[in-house]
Protein backbone atom coordinates (compact mmCIF):
# COMPACT_ATOMS: atom_id res chain seq x y z
CA UNK A 1 0.00 0.00 0.00
CA UNK A 2 1.66 3.21 -1.19
CA UNK A 3 1.31 5.68 1.60
CA UNK A 4 3.83 7.55 3.69
CA UNK A 5 3.95 9.33 7.01
CA UNK A 6 6.81 11.78 6.69
CA UNK A 7 8.26 13.14 9.90
CA UNK A 8 10.46 16.13 10.67
CA UNK A 9 9.73 18.15 7.53
CA UNK A 10 8.27 21.64 7.66
CA UNK A 11 6.95 23.94 4.95
CA UNK A 12 8.89 27.21 5.13
CA UNK A 13 7.68 29.14 2.12
CA UNK A 14 5.98 29.26 -1.26
CA UNK A 15 5.68 31.64 -4.16
CA UNK A 16 5.01 31.57 -7.88
CA UNK A 17 5.65 33.27 -11.20
CA UNK A 18 3.42 33.38 -14.26
CA UNK A 19 4.14 34.70 -17.75
CA UNK A 20 3.04 38.28 -18.28
CA UNK A 21 0.49 37.31 -20.93
CA UNK A 22 -3.07 36.81 -19.70
CA UNK A 23 -5.44 35.15 -22.16
CA UNK A 24 -9.23 35.26 -21.79
CA UNK A 25 -11.27 32.45 -23.31
CA UNK A 26 -12.81 34.93 -25.72
CA UNK A 27 -9.28 35.83 -26.90
CA UNK A 28 -8.77 32.29 -28.21
CA UNK A 29 -9.49 32.19 -31.98
CA UNK A 30 -11.07 28.73 -31.76
CA UNK A 31 -14.11 30.12 -29.93
CA UNK A 32 -17.01 32.30 -30.92
CA UNK A 33 -18.07 34.71 -28.17
CA UNK A 34 -21.06 32.48 -27.39
CA UNK A 35 -18.88 29.37 -27.16
CA UNK A 36 -16.41 31.23 -24.96
CA UNK A 37 -19.19 32.29 -22.59
CA UNK A 38 -20.49 28.70 -22.38
CA UNK A 39 -16.99 27.41 -21.75
CA UNK A 40 -16.43 29.98 -19.00
CA UNK A 41 -19.64 28.99 -17.27
CA UNK A 42 -19.32 25.21 -17.52
CA UNK A 43 -15.58 24.65 -17.24
CA UNK A 44 -15.00 27.70 -15.03
CA UNK A 45 -11.77 28.92 -16.64
CA UNK A 46 -12.09 32.56 -17.67
CA UNK A 47 -8.41 33.48 -17.78
CA UNK A 48 -5.05 31.78 -18.01
CA UNK A 49 -1.45 32.93 -18.54
CA UNK A 50 0.47 31.62 -21.55
CA UNK A 51 4.18 32.02 -22.04
CA UNK A 52 5.81 33.04 -25.30
CA UNK A 53 8.09 30.53 -27.00
CA UNK A 54 11.20 32.02 -25.42
CA UNK A 55 10.06 31.37 -21.85
CA UNK A 56 10.36 27.90 -20.37
CA UNK A 57 8.99 26.48 -17.15
CA UNK A 58 12.49 26.61 -15.70
CA UNK A 59 12.54 30.39 -16.22
CA UNK A 60 9.32 30.80 -14.26
CA UNK A 61 10.55 28.46 -11.51
CA UNK A 62 13.98 30.12 -11.32
CA UNK A 63 12.34 33.50 -10.82
CA UNK A 64 10.15 32.12 -8.03
CA UNK A 65 13.09 30.31 -6.43
CA UNK A 66 15.40 33.33 -6.35
CA UNK A 67 12.74 35.46 -4.70
CA UNK A 68 11.91 32.79 -2.14
CA UNK A 69 15.52 32.09 -1.22
CA UNK A 70 16.09 35.81 -0.65
CA UNK A 71 12.93 36.25 1.40
CA UNK A 72 13.78 33.25 3.60
CA UNK A 73 17.31 34.52 4.13
CA UNK A 74 18.68 31.10 3.11
CA UNK A 75 22.30 30.92 2.09
CA UNK A 76 22.47 29.06 -1.21
CA UNK A 77 25.26 26.86 0.14
CA UNK A 78 22.79 25.51 2.71
CA UNK A 79 20.38 24.04 0.12
CA UNK A 80 20.78 20.27 -0.19
CA UNK A 81 17.99 19.18 -2.56
CA UNK A 82 16.50 20.62 -5.73
CA UNK A 83 13.57 18.95 -7.45
CA UNK A 84 12.14 20.10 -10.77
CA UNK A 85 8.59 18.76 -11.01
CA UNK A 86 7.40 19.25 -14.58
CA UNK A 87 6.46 17.58 -17.84
CA UNK A 88 7.83 20.54 -19.83
CA UNK A 89 11.59 20.34 -19.29
CA UNK A 90 14.13 22.51 -21.10
CA UNK A 91 15.42 19.47 -23.02
CA UNK A 92 14.75 15.73 -23.23
CA UNK A 93 18.18 15.43 -21.65
CA UNK A 94 19.88 16.49 -19.44
CA UNK A 95 17.59 16.89 -16.40
CA UNK A 96 16.44 20.48 -16.03
CA UNK A 97 17.10 20.28 -12.29
CA UNK A 98 20.82 20.09 -13.09
CA UNK A 99 20.62 23.18 -15.26
CA UNK A 100 18.72 24.97 -12.47
CA UNK A 101 21.39 24.00 -9.91
CA UNK A 102 23.83 26.01 -11.96
CA UNK A 103 21.46 28.88 -12.78
CA UNK A 104 20.53 29.36 -9.15
CA UNK A 105 24.14 29.14 -7.96
CA UNK A 106 23.48 26.18 -5.68
CA UNK A 107 26.46 24.14 -4.47
CA UNK A 108 27.83 21.18 -6.42
CA UNK A 109 26.78 19.01 -3.49
CA UNK A 110 23.08 19.62 -4.32
CA UNK A 111 21.01 16.50 -4.99
CA UNK A 112 18.93 17.18 -8.09
CA UNK A 113 16.06 15.24 -9.62
CA UNK A 114 13.45 15.78 -12.33
CA UNK A 115 10.00 14.48 -11.43
CA UNK A 116 7.74 14.41 -14.52
CA UNK A 117 4.46 13.47 -12.85
CA UNK A 118 1.92 15.95 -14.18
CA UNK A 119 -1.03 17.00 -12.12
CA UNK A 120 -0.02 14.95 -9.05
CA UNK A 121 3.37 16.64 -9.17
CA UNK A 122 2.95 18.54 -5.91
CA UNK A 123 2.37 15.33 -3.95
CA UNK A 124 5.19 13.53 -5.76
CA UNK A 125 7.52 16.47 -5.13
CA UNK A 126 6.71 16.74 -1.44
CA UNK A 127 6.88 12.95 -1.07
CA UNK A 128 10.34 12.68 -2.60
CA UNK A 129 11.76 15.82 -1.00
CA UNK A 130 10.18 14.99 2.33
CA UNK A 131 11.65 11.50 2.39
CA UNK A 132 15.06 12.91 1.46
CA UNK A 133 14.92 15.30 4.42
CA UNK A 134 13.19 13.18 7.06
CA UNK A 135 16.36 11.54 8.43
CA UNK A 136 18.04 14.90 8.88
CA UNK A 137 21.15 14.22 6.86
CA UNK A 138 19.85 16.69 4.30
CA UNK A 139 18.28 19.79 5.80
CA UNK A 140 16.83 22.06 3.10
CA UNK A 141 14.99 21.41 -0.14
CA UNK A 142 13.57 23.47 -2.94
CA UNK A 143 10.71 21.88 -4.86
CA UNK A 144 10.16 23.76 -8.12
CA UNK A 145 6.91 22.87 -9.84
CA UNK A 146 5.44 24.15 -13.06
CA UNK A 147 4.59 23.68 -16.70
CA UNK A 148 4.09 25.47 -19.96
CA UNK A 149 1.36 22.98 -20.74
CA UNK A 150 -0.55 25.01 -23.31
CA UNK A 151 2.33 24.57 -25.77
CA UNK A 152 2.30 20.79 -25.39
CA UNK A 153 -0.84 20.49 -27.47
CA UNK A 154 -2.25 21.65 -30.77
CA UNK A 155 -3.44 25.25 -31.19
CA UNK A 156 -6.40 23.73 -33.06
CA UNK A 157 -7.53 21.34 -30.31
CA UNK A 158 -10.60 22.85 -28.68
CA UNK A 159 -10.77 20.01 -26.15
CA UNK A 160 -7.38 20.81 -24.66
CA UNK A 161 -5.95 24.22 -25.53
CA UNK A 162 -8.21 26.39 -23.39
CA UNK A 163 -7.85 24.23 -20.26
CA UNK A 164 -4.24 24.86 -19.35
CA UNK A 165 -2.27 27.78 -17.97
CA UNK A 166 1.46 28.23 -17.42
CA UNK A 167 3.28 28.86 -14.15
CA UNK A 168 6.37 28.12 -12.05
CA UNK A 169 6.12 27.66 -8.28
CA UNK A 170 8.83 27.33 -5.64
CA UNK A 171 8.27 25.57 -2.32
CA UNK A 172 10.86 25.53 0.47
CA UNK A 173 11.01 22.57 2.88
CA UNK A 174 13.27 22.20 5.91
CA UNK A 175 14.18 19.49 8.41
CA UNK A 176 12.47 20.32 11.70
CA UNK A 177 11.95 17.83 14.51
CA UNK A 178 9.00 19.88 15.75
CA UNK A 179 7.16 19.61 12.43
CA UNK A 180 3.83 17.80 12.22
CA UNK A 181 3.64 14.62 10.16
CA UNK A 182 2.86 14.80 6.47
CA UNK A 183 0.65 11.91 5.29
CA UNK A 184 0.55 11.05 1.60
CA UNK A 185 -1.45 8.33 -0.11
CA UNK A 186 -0.64 7.63 -3.76
CA UNK A 187 -2.24 5.44 -6.41
CA UNK A 188 -1.69 4.45 -10.02
CA UNK A 189 -3.90 3.00 -12.73
CA UNK A 190 -1.62 2.56 -15.73
CA UNK A 191 -4.32 0.92 -17.79
CA UNK A 192 -5.66 4.45 -18.27
CA UNK A 193 -2.39 5.92 -19.52
CA UNK A 194 -3.71 6.75 -22.98
CA UNK A 195 -6.30 9.19 -21.63
CA UNK A 196 -3.61 11.85 -21.11
CA UNK A 197 -0.58 11.42 -23.31
CA UNK A 198 1.67 12.69 -26.08
CA UNK A 199 1.74 9.85 -28.62
CA UNK A 200 4.90 10.74 -30.57
CA UNK A 201 8.25 12.07 -29.38
CA UNK A 202 9.36 9.36 -27.01
CA UNK A 203 11.04 6.15 -28.05
CA UNK A 204 7.88 4.12 -28.58
CA UNK A 205 7.06 6.44 -31.52
CA UNK A 206 9.99 8.72 -32.35
CA UNK A 207 9.33 11.96 -34.22
CA UNK A 208 8.93 11.44 -37.98
CA UNK A 209 7.22 13.58 -40.66
CA UNK A 210 4.04 11.64 -39.83
CA UNK A 211 4.15 13.13 -36.31
CA UNK A 212 3.21 16.53 -37.71
CA UNK A 213 0.23 15.43 -39.81
CA UNK A 214 -2.95 16.85 -38.27
CA UNK A 215 -6.16 14.84 -38.10
CA UNK A 216 -9.67 16.16 -37.51
CA UNK A 217 -11.33 14.04 -34.79
CA UNK A 218 -14.55 16.07 -34.83
CA UNK A 219 -16.03 18.29 -32.10
CA UNK A 220 -13.28 20.87 -32.73
CA UNK A 221 -10.44 18.46 -32.00
CA UNK A 222 -7.66 18.79 -34.57
CA UNK A 223 -4.23 17.56 -33.61
CA UNK A 224 -1.14 15.69 -34.76
CA UNK A 225 0.56 12.74 -33.05
CA UNK A 226 3.25 15.06 -31.66
CA UNK A 227 0.59 16.97 -29.73
CA UNK A 228 -0.52 16.17 -26.19
CA UNK A 229 -4.05 14.85 -26.03
CA UNK A 230 -6.76 14.59 -23.42
CA UNK A 231 -9.57 12.09 -23.69
CA UNK A 232 -12.12 14.24 -21.89
CA UNK A 233 -14.69 11.64 -20.93
CA UNK A 234 -12.20 9.09 -19.65
CA UNK A 235 -10.42 11.74 -17.61
CA UNK A 236 -13.64 13.19 -16.21
CA UNK A 237 -14.96 9.77 -15.26
CA UNK A 238 -11.70 8.90 -13.54
CA UNK A 239 -11.35 12.26 -11.77
CA UNK A 240 -14.80 12.24 -10.18
CA UNK A 241 -14.60 8.66 -8.95
CA UNK A 242 -11.23 7.20 -7.99
CA UNK A 243 -9.74 10.23 -6.14
CA UNK A 244 -13.04 10.73 -4.32
CA UNK A 245 -13.15 7.12 -3.12
CA UNK A 246 -9.54 7.29 -1.96
CA UNK A 247 -9.97 10.55 -0.11
CA UNK A 248 -13.19 9.34 1.54
CA UNK A 249 -11.46 6.16 2.70
CA UNK A 250 -8.51 8.05 4.14
CA UNK A 251 -10.63 10.62 5.94
CA UNK A 252 -12.64 7.81 7.49
CA UNK A 253 -9.56 5.77 8.38
CA UNK A 254 -7.93 8.76 10.08
CA UNK A 255 -11.17 9.75 11.81
CA UNK A 256 -11.10 13.22 10.29
CA UNK A 257 -14.12 15.44 10.82
CA UNK A 258 -14.12 17.51 7.64
CA UNK A 259 -15.83 20.42 9.38
CA UNK A 260 -13.83 20.55 12.61
CA UNK A 261 -10.42 19.11 11.75
CA UNK A 262 -9.63 20.72 8.40
CA UNK A 263 -9.13 24.38 7.58
CA UNK A 264 -8.95 24.03 3.80
CA UNK A 265 -9.31 21.36 1.14
CA UNK A 266 -6.94 22.07 -1.72
CA UNK A 267 -8.32 20.27 -4.76
CA UNK A 268 -6.49 20.11 -8.06
CA UNK A 269 -8.07 22.77 -10.26
CA UNK A 270 -8.78 20.70 -13.36
CA UNK A 271 -12.15 22.10 -14.24
CA UNK A 272 -15.14 23.40 -12.33
CA UNK A 273 -17.37 20.44 -13.15
CA UNK A 274 -14.84 18.06 -11.67
CA UNK A 275 -14.03 20.09 -8.55
CA UNK A 276 -17.70 20.84 -7.83
CA UNK A 277 -18.47 17.14 -8.20
CA UNK A 278 -15.72 16.14 -5.77
CA UNK A 279 -16.90 18.72 -3.23
CA UNK A 280 -20.46 17.47 -3.52
CA UNK A 281 -19.60 13.77 -3.31
CA UNK A 282 -17.48 14.28 -0.21
CA UNK A 283 -20.02 16.71 1.28
CA UNK A 284 -17.30 19.30 1.89
CA UNK A 285 -18.10 22.77 3.17
CA UNK A 286 -17.65 24.98 0.07
CA UNK A 287 -16.21 27.75 2.26
CA UNK A 288 -13.27 25.44 2.94
CA UNK A 289 -12.56 24.77 -0.76
CA UNK A 290 -10.72 27.68 -2.39
CA UNK A 291 -10.80 27.97 -6.19
CA UNK A 292 -8.40 29.76 -8.51
CA UNK A 293 -9.34 27.92 -11.68
CA UNK A 294 -11.07 30.96 -13.08
CA UNK A 295 -7.86 33.01 -12.94
CA UNK A 296 -5.16 30.51 -13.92
CA UNK A 297 -6.73 27.48 -15.60
CA UNK A 298 -5.33 24.01 -15.01
CA UNK A 299 -1.74 24.46 -13.84
CA UNK A 300 -0.95 20.77 -13.56
CA UNK A 301 1.26 19.93 -10.59
CA UNK A 302 1.51 23.62 -9.69
CA UNK A 303 -2.23 23.90 -9.18
CA UNK A 304 -2.26 23.17 -5.45
CA UNK A 305 0.73 25.32 -4.42
CA UNK A 306 -0.76 28.13 -6.54
CA UNK A 307 -3.97 27.93 -4.48
CA UNK A 308 -1.75 28.35 -1.41
CA UNK A 309 -0.27 31.53 -2.95
CA UNK A 310 -3.31 33.05 -4.54
CA UNK A 311 -6.17 32.14 -2.20
CA UNK A 312 -4.96 31.39 1.34
CA UNK A 313 -1.71 33.35 1.54
CA UNK A 314 -2.82 35.49 4.45
CA UNK A 315 -3.91 32.53 6.55
CA UNK A 316 -0.72 30.61 5.73
CA UNK A 317 1.35 33.54 6.95
CA UNK A 318 -0.62 34.22 10.12
CA UNK A 319 -1.75 30.96 11.71
CA UNK A 320 -1.24 27.18 11.76
CA UNK A 321 -3.42 25.41 9.21
CA UNK A 322 -4.65 21.84 8.79
CA UNK A 323 -4.82 21.09 5.10
CA UNK A 324 -5.99 18.21 2.94
CA UNK A 325 -4.95 18.14 -0.72
CA UNK A 326 -6.27 15.99 -3.54
CA UNK A 327 -4.77 15.69 -7.01
CA UNK A 328 -5.27 13.44 -10.04
CA UNK A 329 -3.80 13.29 -13.49
CA UNK A 330 -1.64 11.61 -16.03
CA UNK A 331 -0.57 8.03 -15.53
CA UNK A 332 -3.30 7.79 -14.45
CA UNK A 333 -2.31 8.72 -10.91
CA UNK A 334 -4.11 10.17 -7.93
CA UNK A 335 -3.03 11.20 -4.47
CA UNK A 336 -4.28 12.60 -1.18
CA UNK A 337 -2.04 14.54 1.20
CA UNK A 338 -2.74 15.70 4.73
CA UNK A 339 -0.36 18.27 6.16
CA UNK A 340 -0.17 20.98 8.76
CA UNK A 341 1.58 24.29 8.28
CA UNK A 342 2.86 26.79 10.81
CA UNK A 343 3.15 30.46 9.79
CA UNK A 344 5.30 30.49 6.67
CA UNK A 345 6.60 32.89 4.04
CA UNK A 346 4.21 33.41 1.15
CA UNK A 347 5.34 35.95 -1.43
CA UNK A 348 3.06 37.66 -3.94
CA UNK A 349 3.04 36.25 -7.46
CA UNK A 350 5.39 37.72 -10.02
CA UNK A 351 4.74 38.29 -13.72
CA UNK A 352 7.60 37.43 -16.07
CA UNK B 1 -42.69 11.15 -9.87
CA UNK B 2 -41.68 7.69 -11.07
CA UNK B 3 -38.04 6.80 -11.62
CA UNK B 4 -38.59 6.80 -15.37
CA UNK B 5 -40.14 10.26 -15.23
CA UNK B 6 -37.19 11.41 -13.11
CA UNK B 7 -34.74 10.02 -15.66
CA UNK B 8 -36.55 11.57 -18.62
CA UNK B 9 -36.56 14.93 -16.86
CA UNK B 10 -32.79 14.71 -16.47
CA UNK B 11 -32.29 14.01 -20.16
CA UNK B 12 -34.63 16.84 -21.17
CA UNK B 13 -32.76 19.32 -18.96
CA UNK B 14 -29.25 18.23 -19.91
CA UNK B 15 -29.81 18.01 -23.65
CA UNK B 16 -32.55 20.66 -24.00
CA UNK B 17 -34.63 18.12 -25.92
CA UNK B 18 -38.29 17.05 -25.89
CA UNK B 19 -39.44 13.97 -24.01
CA UNK B 20 -40.78 12.50 -27.26
CA UNK B 21 -37.23 12.38 -28.65
CA UNK B 22 -36.05 9.98 -25.96
CA UNK B 23 -35.77 6.42 -27.22
CA UNK B 24 -33.45 3.82 -28.72
CA UNK B 25 -31.91 6.31 -31.16
CA UNK B 26 -31.07 8.92 -28.52
CA UNK B 27 -27.30 8.45 -28.20
CA UNK B 28 -23.98 10.26 -28.46
CA UNK B 29 -23.63 9.48 -32.16
CA UNK B 30 -27.03 10.92 -33.08
CA UNK B 31 -27.33 13.85 -30.69
CA UNK B 32 -25.19 16.73 -31.97
CA UNK B 33 -24.51 18.41 -28.64
CA UNK B 34 -23.65 15.15 -26.83
CA UNK B 35 -20.02 15.77 -25.79
CA UNK B 36 -18.01 14.97 -22.68
CA UNK B 37 -19.31 18.05 -20.85
CA UNK B 38 -22.94 17.05 -21.45
CA UNK B 39 -22.22 13.45 -20.55
CA UNK B 40 -20.65 14.59 -17.29
CA UNK B 41 -23.67 16.77 -16.56
CA UNK B 42 -25.89 13.78 -17.32
CA UNK B 43 -24.06 11.41 -14.98
CA UNK B 44 -23.80 14.05 -12.26
CA UNK B 45 -27.56 14.62 -12.35
CA UNK B 46 -28.19 10.87 -12.32
CA UNK B 47 -25.97 10.46 -9.26
CA UNK B 48 -27.67 13.35 -7.46
CA UNK B 49 -31.26 12.48 -8.27
CA UNK B 50 -30.95 8.74 -7.71
CA UNK B 51 -28.50 9.08 -4.79
CA UNK B 52 -25.92 6.69 -6.24
CA UNK B 53 -22.16 6.86 -6.97
CA UNK B 54 -21.42 5.52 -10.44
CA UNK B 55 -18.24 3.55 -11.11
CA UNK B 56 -15.77 4.89 -13.69
CA UNK B 57 -16.80 2.32 -16.28
CA UNK B 58 -20.47 3.24 -15.87
CA UNK B 59 -19.81 6.99 -16.17
CA UNK B 60 -18.01 6.29 -19.45
CA UNK B 61 -20.77 3.86 -20.48
CA UNK B 62 -23.62 6.38 -20.24
CA UNK B 63 -23.54 7.00 -23.98
CA UNK B 64 -27.22 6.52 -24.82
CA UNK B 65 -30.68 6.67 -23.28
CA UNK B 66 -30.96 2.89 -23.41
CA UNK B 67 -27.47 2.36 -21.96
CA UNK B 68 -28.33 4.61 -19.01
CA UNK B 69 -31.42 2.54 -18.27
CA UNK B 70 -29.34 -0.65 -18.28
CA UNK B 71 -26.74 0.93 -16.01
CA UNK B 72 -29.37 2.12 -13.53
CA UNK B 73 -30.67 -1.44 -13.32
CA UNK B 74 -27.20 -2.49 -12.09
CA UNK B 75 -27.66 -0.05 -9.20
CA UNK B 76 -31.06 -1.56 -8.48
CA UNK B 77 -32.98 1.45 -9.76
CA UNK B 78 -36.25 0.13 -11.14
CA UNK B 79 -37.65 2.05 -14.08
Amino acid sequence: MANWTIKNVAFRGVTGTVPNHPVKTSDIPLFTQEEADTFDQTVGIRNRYWSSDDICTSDLCADAAERLITALGWEKQSIDVLLFVSVTPDYKTPPTSAILQDRLGLPNSTFVLDVPMGCCGFMYGINVAGNLLTAGTAKRALVLIGDTAARMGSKNDKSRLPLFGDSGLAIALEYDEAASDIFIDMNTSGDGYSALMTPHGGYRHPVTPESFVEEDFGHGIIRAPKDALINGMDVFAFAISKPVKSMKAILEEKGIDTEKDVDYFLIHQANKLIVDRIVKKLKLNPDKVPYNLQKFGNLGGASIPMIMCSEIAEDLQKRPLNLVASAFGLGLTWATMMFKTTPMTVLPLNLL
Amino acid sequence: MTNLEKLDKIFVEVFSCKEEELGPDFNKDNVGIWDSVHQLSLTSSIEDDFDIMLDVEDIIGCTSYEAVKEILAKYEIEL
